[in-house]
C-alpha cells in the first residue's frame, strides 16, 4: 500500500464539533480531549431530536391555556372545553393556534366568535 | 410548525428594527411597496402588527435559497413580475416529473389536485402591480392542513405546493375569518364568497436539521440529515370584507417635529 498522510481529515472534524459545541457553557465547549464536547454535542442531538416531537404538545398547551383565560373573562361559568365544544358544533374549523393568535392580538373578534358561537 | 427559516427572518428584522429609530413611524406612501410586512407562520410571540416597522428592514441580506427556474432576485419588491420575459407557459407537469408516475397531464386534474391544498392558480402576469399598501384587514386561511393568520404584505411559509411556479398569482379558496377592525366575518365553516391573493415568491429548501438517532448500551447512532422543501407565499390582496378607508394627516410644514401622522379608520 502506498503511504496516506492522512492530512487535515481529523482537524475537519474536530472543527465542526467545535462549531456546533461553541454555545455551550464552561467545559462543555472546551474540552475535547476529555470528550466532554462529543458527549454533549450527542446529548443535544438527542435531546433536539425529543423536543421536536414535544413541541407540538408544548404549543398546543400554551394555546390552549391562552385561549381558556381569554375565554374565561367573557361570562361567569363559560370555560375552554364549552366553548369548543359549541365551536364544533356550530362547524367551526379554526384550530387553538389561529385562536389562541386572535386572543391576544385582536380580543374583540374573539369575543365576536364566541358570542355567535353561544346562539 | 416551524420553519427555521421563517425564525431567521424574524430574528433578522428584529436586529435591523432595534438599530432603526423606532419613533418615526411612515403612514401609507403611495410608493407600491409591501408596508407591513410582517411574517405570520405561527409564531407564538405576538408581533405587533398595527406599527408598520417593517417598512423600514432592508430585505437584501444574504439569502441563500436554490429557487429553481427564472433568476428572481428579491432585491426590489414590486417588480417580481416584470423581471424577466420568462414566462414558462409551458405544461409544467407533462414532460419532467417522473419521479412519481401520476397522471396529471390533462389541466382539469391539476385544477382537481390544487384544490386540495385549497389554491387555484391564476396565470402570471409580468408588468403588472400588484403590492399595495398596508390595510389593517387579516383573514384566517387553510393551506393543507395548515392555517394561517394573513393580512396584505405578509410572506408565508407552507409546505411545497406542486402546481405553481414562482411569480405565479395564486387564489387561496379555503378562508376561514375575515376580520377587520370595525367587522368580523366568521365562514361555517369556509368563507364561499371570499378570496385571498397571494403570488409566489420562492419554492426553497428549508435549513438542514439533524436527525440523531441513539440508543445507550447498544451501539446504535445513526445520524441523517434533512431539508425540508417550502413554498413562499406573499399575500398581495384580501377580498370580501370591507376595507377601512384611512384617512391620511398630512404632516405640517415644520421639518423641525416629526409628528406620527395617524391614519384614523373610519369603518
Amino acid at each position: 500500500m502506498t503511504r496516506i498522510k492522512r492530512g487535515y481529515i481529523a482537524r475537519r472534524r474536530r472543527t465542526k464539533l467545535r462549531l456546533f459545541a461553541s454555545s455551550f457553557q464552561g467545559a462543555h465547549s472546551r474540552l475535547m480531549r476529555e470528550r466532554t464536547m462529543t458527549q454533549q454535542r450527542i446529548r443535544a442531538l438527542v435531546s433536539a431530536r425529543r423536543d421536536k416531537k414535544k413541541r407540538k404538545r408544548d404549543f398546543r398547551r400554551l394555546w390552549i391555556t391562552r385561549i381558556n383565560a381569554v375565554i374565561h373573562e367573557t361570562e361567569v361559568f363559560y370555560s375552554y372545553n364549552r366553548f369548543i365544544h359549541n365551536l364544533y358544533k356550530k362547524q367551526l374549523l379554526l384550530n387553538r393556534k389561529i385562536l389562541a393568535q386572535i386572543a391576544l392580538l385582536n380580543r374583540s373578534c374573539l369575543y365576536t366568535i364566541s358570542n355567535e358561537i353561544k346562539k | 410548525m416551524a420553519s427555521l427559516r421563517c425564525l431567521r427572518e424574524l430574528s433578522r428584522r428584529a436586529t435591523t428594527v432595534l438599530s432603526i429609530n423606532q419613533t418615526r413611524l411612515i403612514s401609507s406612501l403611495p410608493i407600491s411597496e409591501p408596508c407591513g410586512t410582517t411574517i405570520t407562520h405561527a409564531t407564538p410571540r405576538s408581533l405587533t402588527r398595527d406599527l408598520p416597522w417593517c417598512n423600514l428592514c432592508s430585505r437584501s441580506q444574504g439569502r441563500h435559497f436554490s429557487s429553481k427556474a427564472n433568476d428572481t432576485d428579491e432585491s426590489s419588491e414590486g417588480e417580481d413580475d416584470d423581471d424577466d420575459g420568462d414566462d414558462e407557459e409551458e405544461d409544467y407537469e407533462d414532460s419532467a416529473e417522473m419521479e412519481v408516475e401520476r397522471e396529471y397531464s390533462p389541466a382539469e386534474k391539476v385544477e382537481a389536485a390544487a384544490e386540495i391544498g385549497y389554491k387555484v392558480m391564476g396565470p402570471l402576469k409580468p408588468s403588472e402591480r400588484l403590492f399595495k399598501p398596508y390595510e389593517p384587514v387579516f383573514a384566517v386561511v387553510q393551506i393543507g392542513s395548515h392555517q394561517f393568520k394573513v393580512s396584505n404584505g405578509d410572506s408565508i411559509f407552507t409546505e411545497k405546493l406542486k402546481f405553481c411556479d414562482i411569480n405565479d398569482k395564486l387564489v387561496l379558496t379555503k378562508v376561514l375569518l375575515l376580520g377587520s377592525a370595525s367587522q368580523t366575518i366568521i365562514g361555517r365553516p369556509i368563507l364561499p364568497d371570499a378570496t385571498v391573493h397571494a403570488v409566489v415568491e420562492e419554492h426553497a429548501l428549508d435549513e438542514k436539521v439533524l436527525i440523531f438517532k441513539k440508543k445507550r448500551r447498544k451501539n446504535y447512532r445513526r445520524t441523517t440529515g434533512h431539508r425540508q422543501e417550502l413554498t413562499k407565499l406573499r399575500i398581495t390582496d384580501i377580498q370580501g370584507i370591507e376595507k377601512p378607508e384611512p384617512t391620511i394627516v398630512h404632516k405640517p410644514s415644520k421639518a423641525a417635529d416629526t409628528e406620527q401622522p395617524e391614519a384614523e379608520l373610519v369603518g
